[in-house]
């Protein structure tokens, strides 16, 4: 029996291992060069371990709390407001998708402009927000929303549009009424579209509200590494932050992931179904071993007989 | 029940001709294709159906098979003539969910489970949710998937996705059933099963059929009557009464009787039309 073998730079664990020594490699190599040729490298591109012995040191670096205790703290403030905008955004994305799916006329009034909403630039806009909510919280709650509201819009209008014309004319001979065309048809098509959305959305909310951060002061991420690149407290800081924030944005990406995967028992049940075919290829590819193994063995005896065959 | 079988084949179509189901009247369909000309898929096309009848359309591909069906189902609007059902418009009978449609292409959805899938146009209709289990069950079985009850769409083959279409239409029990080609991409085996799963669930309820098809056994098996499409432009060239007994059993394909009707409706086809 032949199995084939899943190769080894294909299988999952494989590339993911492979990237993340690849950054660690480049990294190191870059911070070697940087280390001779700047005159401070650390703010440049320090060592890997030096940022990890920031990140474990108990060293003071601000009214008595260590750096990775400052990152956490003002990570909360950040990343409540941009989990907030988030939520706020998601939500009008959504509605404003159902708005123009349901009427023609939304849709022409509304869809040109959405986009324009994506070519202003936040920062640009951070100042007028604040002008208009005359609080700092509010303002940045409201730009991750702006920003969470445009792929989450579009991408779950583009699920309502895919919905095909046989699925309609199905749901007309049973004489659907719309709010059940709505319910049974277009947000279940629509939902792993808006799912996308969401994962566009996530690290765009963490991105926007750090950087609103170093505008307008007041604690949160953004404020504390721009003090950091003022050198106001320890540079190191600055990377703890830049470390941390890659990670939630990509956390956020497969945390919604995970949410998608366990309210949709279609894809669990397509997930369980891979995982139970890799298992009996497992055991398949284990047998195939045995015999082959058997097949070397009885191979080798027939070899010494026919030796002992021609001998005699 | 069982009277109710042996009433039914005892019936022959003159005492059945009682009440019209089905009317078509000098129905016309034109499209237009890219370059704005008229595409005619359908010219005059006349034809009565009677309550309890199975009707056969029949042709080659892109006679109109698919669009007069539609037309019935008021899916699509007629450009010419008109089309009554049981005395009401398409769409009176459409809305009042007396439809039964199985698409050429099952329709299935993606995120519903097999049986799920079969339950929906029972959630159309309201029905309690043990009600719509049972008999999603029911339709299941009768087309060999209960075994596949819990998997979704795209765990499934071609033709056991054809076969959850097909249960889905008959789960609503609908007085006029409309099915485009639904056999076409089952295996022999499944097929002759269908065939006979469907004239037994005809002969007890009593149901309207509009069956089109393109394999002339199939339309001869089956039928009271087979009304034989042409294209270029799509027509009805011939309508021939199938006068085989019911019930109808398997053996009798190998009869010279039906081969003679075979032979009749290939006849009336290449005679009229090609
Ligand atoms: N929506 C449409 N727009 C333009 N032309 C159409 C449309 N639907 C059908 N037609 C044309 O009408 C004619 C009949 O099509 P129809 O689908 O009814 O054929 P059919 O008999 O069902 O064929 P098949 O056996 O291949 O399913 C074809 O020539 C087709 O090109
Ligand atoms: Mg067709």
């Amino acid at each position: 029996m032949e199995m084939k073998k899943v190769p080894l730079t294909k299988q999952k664990w494989f590339q993911v291992l492979f990237w993340i020594l690849f950054i660690i490699v480049a990294w190191e190599v870059g911070a070697s060069v940087v280390a001779v040729t700047k005159r401070t490298p650390e703010n440049v591109m320090p060592h890997l371990y030096q940022i990890l012995a920031a990140a474990f040191s108990t060293k003071p670096v601000s009214s008595g709390m260590s750096a990775t205790m400052v990152v956490l703290t003002s990570a909360r403030a950040t990343l409540l407001r941009a989990f907030g905008g988030f939520l706020l955004g998601a939500a009008l994305g959504f509605v404003f998708a159902l708005l123009m799916q349901m009427s023609k006329a939304v849709e022409k009034m509304i869809f040109p402009y959405l986009m324009l909403i994506q070519l202003i630039p936040v920062l640009g806009l951070a100042p007028i927000v604040l002008a208009i909510t005359g609080d700092i919280n509010k303002s940045r709650i409201i730009i991750a929303a702006i920003l969470s509201f445009y792929p989450v819009a579009n991408n779950t209008l583009a699920g309502f549009k895919s919905v095909s014309k046989e699925r309609y004319e199905l749901m007309a001979t049973y004489a659907a009424k719309k709010y059940q065309i709505y319910g049974k048809v277009l947000i279940p098509a629509a939902s792993p579209y808006f799912f996308t959305g969401l994962k566009i959305a996530a690290p765009l909310a963490v991105t926007a509200s750090i950087l609103v951060d170093t505008l307008q002061g007041d604690g949160g991420l953004g404020c504390m590494l721009s003090q950091s690149l003022k050198h106001a407290m320890s540079i190191y800081v600055f990377w703890l932050i830049v470390f941390f924030s890659a990670f939630v944005g990509i956390f956020s990406t497969y945390l919604i992931s995970f949410i998608e995967f366990i309210t949709s028992p279609a894809k669990r049940a397509a997930w369980n179904g891979r995982s139970l075919e890799k298992k009996h290829r497992r055991a398949a590819m284990k047998a195939a071993r045995k015999e082959y193994r058997k097949e070397k063995e009885d191979g080798r005896d027939l070899i010494s007989q026919t030796c002992s065959e021609n001998k005699a | 029940m069982a009277n109710a079988v042996m009433e039914r084949s005892a019936q022959t179509m003159d005492v059945e001709s009682k009440e019209v189901e089905i009317r078509v009247d000098h129905l016309g369909v034109t499209f237009q294709d890219n370059e704005g000309n008229d595409v005619q898929a359908l010219t005059n096309v006349n034809l009565t159906v009677h309550k309890g009848e199975f009707v056969s359309l029949l042709g080659p591909s892109g006679c109109g098979k698919t669009t007069l069906l539609r037309c019935v189902a008021d899916l699509q609007e007629p450009t010419e003539g008109e089309i009554k059902v049981g005395g009401k418009t398409p769409r009176e009978i459409r809305m009042a969910q007396k439809f039964g449609f199985v698409f050429q292409q099952p329709v299935l959805f993606d995120w519903r489970t097999v049986k799920k899938n079969v339950e929906l146009p029972l959630e159309m209709m309201y029905q309690t949710k043990e009600r719509r289990s049972k008999r999603a069950d029911e339709m299941l079985e009768m087309v060999g998937l209960t075994n596949f009850a819990n998997h979704y769409p795209g765990q499934l083959s071609g033709g056991m996705q054809q076969r959850v279409n097909i249960a889905r239409a008959l789960g609503i029990r609908p007085d006029i059933l409309l099915m485009d080609e639904p056999f076409s991409a089952l295996d022999e085996f499944t097929k002759e099963k269908l065939h006979e799963d469907l004239l037994r669930i005809w002969s007890k309820t009593n149901k309207t059929i509009l069956f089109v098809t393109h394999n002339i056994q199939e339309a001869v098996f089956l039928s009271d009557r087979v009304c034989v499409l042409s294209p270029h432009p799509g027509r009805l060239s011939a309508i021939v009464d199938i006068t085989l007994p019911r019930p109808r059993t398997l053996d009798m394909r190998e009869t010279p009787e039906f081969n003679e009707l075979v032979r009749q409706v290939r006849d009336s086809f290449e005679g009229g039309s090609l």
